[in-house]
């Protein structure tokens, strides 16, 4: 790797030198000081018996008492997987999808389609997770529901979604698959934007056909890209999309648990039902911890395999 | 350019000027900040009515009292999150023992402990109403912890409303256990297939107080307070031996007759098939014709339900089938189901407990509060009749001040908008409502509280599917959910319970 401009300056020569791109990136810079390390301490109220008037550090510290309670629930297996297999579906479908939609959009050469087409495709992503909510249950609902009304009518008998926890990862994943791949595909597209369009010529030269030039070309090319969004997501493995599951599959419906329930679902609604701010904090604790590892781990592999590729 | 600048500089300069000169009359006065429970109101009538407060508060005792709202979605938990939070610039707080954990905060540390000299230096009129017996409800560890609203009757236990029209078209007149509630459902869905039954929400469903209803009505036994397992109360005392732990949740046939009654009615259809998903306004759409019934309780009934009712669908005569109607098992409110108590971060307790004392006890600033400004929100009749002034809406123009801790039964007019016929219902529900035996019982869950938040999990994952069918086999359900207890540490937490009850019980003798 070729060093960086500067990198054997001083550490304020440097600042001065790179800081109009030390000022731009000052916003996320804010952004995770203030939302992510700042609050950080306060996970050690997973570890008190919280008292108000005493403060989350003034608080009599119990050990692992709080966590506990996530093993009598007996759900702490059930909650991992489902988080797990429901991101490993997004991560790895989500991205498929995304590479096909933008090869797709790169072979499109009418212009005026190509925008409409990546506007529409970028559009549901804009949707808040509550109207996504709203459209599921009007069209899933068995009394009112575009789909089982058109069973209805057609004479079959109507499907009970709501009332049908197997068939819910499938719907979790269609919602998020149509919500994300137009926007996922635009990192993609601009990949394939980057080609060098001398390698096309030459492989125009050479008699490749359409096929041949996304096969040896642009699938390799993007091999850069995909490590490094997948890595990312990774990183977010044990994080549920809350906003998908807790609109999309409703709060109160226990029936559908087995097959929704993620770590971010449990929680909130430990929250919401406990008032126990000690035991809430706990659980998030178990998600980061283990989030942490997997991204540690993830990292380690790739560094083994292609050390280009890792993130740190 | 520079114009401008000198211009902007001048209208800041200006700006402040006179902010400070409205400021400072308000520099006399100290802010006293109530939470209170409900939607905040943009009609502005809260404010007005403020206005008309603090322009007496202010001379008397130099205070302005201010609200802040605990919104109803989430509220239980944004309820604790205010409290939790320390926010100093809460002073008073609407609470309750019953449904707004007052016992469990207390303890908690979010409330500030009060002695009998600092209410009887600022609040001695409050001091001198409450009977001794009444503070000691309010006391734990030598501290009182709130103020209890015990000058104020009102029922607040729940049912099912129903329409007498309706039932009758089916042959129904009275509704008096789930049979009959069961044979008025299926009038409703014979006959009117425009609406459900019961068109009962998510929101509503999530908790599922028909459940609880339902045992109610079949045993004599009541929920033990303040020891429930988050939003669901498991734990009852039998009403011949309230120092004996119960639960119709692990023994007995009644729980399995109640989700079998409940799986048959959803395939009946008499709610939605998602209905767990359903996110609807039951009440409004009964109001609308579109739904049969809605739950709640007597003070909703009297107050709300049966007037919009007979406004909106008039010939509706709706009806209040209350759980333990058959087998005369109702308590009565408690002393402390309403309640006010000082946040422990407040910087003001002194004046707080001095506004306290005027909103509780001066009528003009009582009225002001909990009914508005004359002639404009609300006019007196003769015979002591509040009304309302000639087109006044309910739904535009309500307070909504929401004192749920210190209402005051000798203030309280005649309400001409409230169901003509209440004092029959309560003369009905006095005949026999029992005082709650516990309601000095104080739980500490320090010892079990993992194994609570394991039960609390359980409840929610089968309660709603309890009362609304949705279970698949009932007694299938029913074994599991009991051994999914079980295995959630439901034995220890009866025993300590038991313990802490007996050891109460030896206490109350002495």
């Amino acid at each position: 790797m070729k060093p960086l401009p500067g990198t054997n300056r001083g550490f304020f020569k440097e600042l001065s030198h790179s800081r109009t791109l030390i000022l731009m990136c000052l916003p996320a810079i804010l952004f995770f000081i203030v939302f992510c390390y700042i609050p950080m301490p306060g996970a050690y109220i997973a570890f008190t018996d919280f008292k108000y008037n005493q403060g989350i550090f003034g608080s009599r510290f119990v050990g692992f008492e709080n966590f506990r309670f996530l093993i009598i629930s007996g759900k702490l297996w059930q909650l991992t997987r489902n988080t797990i297999l429901y991101n490993v579906a997004f991560i790895v479908l989500g991205n498929i999808l995304q590479i096909f939609v933008a090869i797709l959009l790169n072979e499109v050469r009418l212009k005026w389609f190509k925008k409409i087409a990546q506007s529409v495709m970028f559009l549901p992503y804009f949707i808040s997770a509550v109207l996504v909510g709203f459209l599921s249950f009007s069209i899933l609902n068995y009394d009112y529901g575009f789909i089982p009304n058109l069973f209805k009518a057609l004479g079959a008998e109507a499907p009970k979604f709501y009332s049908n926890p197997r068939v819910w990862p499938l719907i979790i994943v269609l919602v998020n698959l149509w919500q994300t791949t137009g926007y996922g595909s635009i990192v993609y597209f601009a990949a394939i934007m980057g080609i060098d369009p001398t390698i096309y010529e030459a492989a125009e030269i050479d008699g490749a056909h359409a096929i041949q030039r996304i096969w040896y070309i642009i699938l390799p090319s993007l091999k850069n890209t995909v490590a490094v969004l997948i890595l990312f997501s990774i990183g977010g493995i044990l994080k549920g999309n809350f906003g998908l599951f807790y609109n999309v599959v409703g709060n109160g419906n226990p029936i559908l648990q087995p097959t929704t329930d993620i770590i971010e679902t449990f929680v909130y609604r430990a929250l919401m039902n406990q008032f126990n701010f000690s035991s809430s904090a706990a659980a998030g604790l178990y998600q980061s911890v283990v989030g942490f590892a997997i991204v540690m781990t993830a990292n380690w592999i790739v560094k083994r395999i292609e050390p280009e590729y890792a993130l740190f | 350019m520079k114009r401008m600048l000198k211009a902007v500089a001048l209208a800041l300069l200006v700006l402040f000027a006179t902010s400070a000169a409205f400021a400072a009359p308000s520099a006399k006065t100290a802010p006293v900040t109530l939470l209170l429970l409900g939607n905040k109101p943009t009609n502005g009538r809260i404010e007005a009515a403020l206005a008309e407060i603090n322009k007496l508060l202010g001379p008397r005792i130099g205070a302005e009292l201010k609200v802040q709202y605990i919104e109803w979605a989430d509220w239980q938990n944004q309820y604790q999150l205010a409290l939790a939070s320390g926010d100093s610039n809460i002073d008073l707080v609407i609470t309750a023992t019953d449904w707004l954990f007052a016992r469990e905060i207390a303890r908690k540390g979010g409330f500030y402990p009060l002695t009998p000299d600092l209410i009887k230096a600022n609040a001695p009129k409050t001091w001198a109403e409450v009977s001794p017996a009444h503070w000691d409800l309010c006391t734990e560890n030598g501290k009182i912890w709130f103020i209890p609203e015990d000058q104020y009757s009102q029922y607040t236990n729940h049912g099912v409303y129903w329409r007498l029209d309706w039932g009758k078209q089916g042959g129904v007149s009275t509704v008096k256990n789930f049979a009959d509630l069961e044979k008025y459902f299926d009038a409703v869905k014979k006959n009117h297939p425009e609406a459900f039954p019961w068109d009962v929400s998510g929101k509503e469903s999530s908790f599922g107080q028909i459940l609880y209803g339902y045992l109610q009505s079949s045993i004599p036994a009541q929920t033990i307070l303040g020891c429930s397992t988050g939003n669901h109360g498991i734990f009852w005392y039998n009403t011949k031996d309230p120092y004996t732990v119960v639960s119709p949740f692990m023994d007995g046939k009644e729980l399995l007759d109640a989700v079998q009654t409940f799986d048959r009615w959803a395939k009946k259809g008499f709610w939605r098939e998602d209905v767990l998903n359903y996110q609807g306004q039951t009440r409004e759409e009964m109001y609308d014709g579109l739904s049969g019934a809605d739950q709640h309780h007597t003070q909703t009934y009297v107050t709300q339900t049966r007037p919009q009712m007979d406004k909106r669908q008039p010939g509706s005569e709706l009806q209040f089938y209350y759980f333990g109607m058959e087998n005369k098992n109702v308590n009565k409110d408690l002393m402390t189901h309403g309640a006010m108590a000082v946040n422990a971060a407040s910087k003001n307790v002194p004046l707080a407990l001095k506004v306290y004392e005027l909103l509780r006890n001066d009528k003009q600033i009582y009225m002001l509060f909990n009914y508005g400004i004359e002639g404009v929100d609300y006019v007196m009749k003769s015979g002591n009749v509040l009304d309302r002034p000639a087109g006044w809406d309910v739904t535009k123009q309500s307070l909504d001040s929401n004192f749920w801790g210190g209402r005051m039964d000798a203030f309280e007019p005649l309400n001409a908008q409230h169901w003509a016929d209440k004092n029959k219902l309560y003369a009905e529900l006095n005949a026999f409502a029992k005082e709650y035996p516990l309601e000095k019982f104080a739980f500490n869950n320090t010892k079990v509280a993992a194994e609570m938040a394991a039960i609390g999990d359980v409840c929610s994952t089968y309660m709603p599917a309890f009362a609304y069918g949705k279970t698949g086999d009932p007694v299938k359900a029913v074994n599991d959910f009991r051994a999914a207890l079980k295995k959630a540490g439901y034995d220890k937490v009866k025993a300590e319970i038991q313990a802490q009850l007996t050891a109460f019980k030896t206490a109350t003798k002495k």
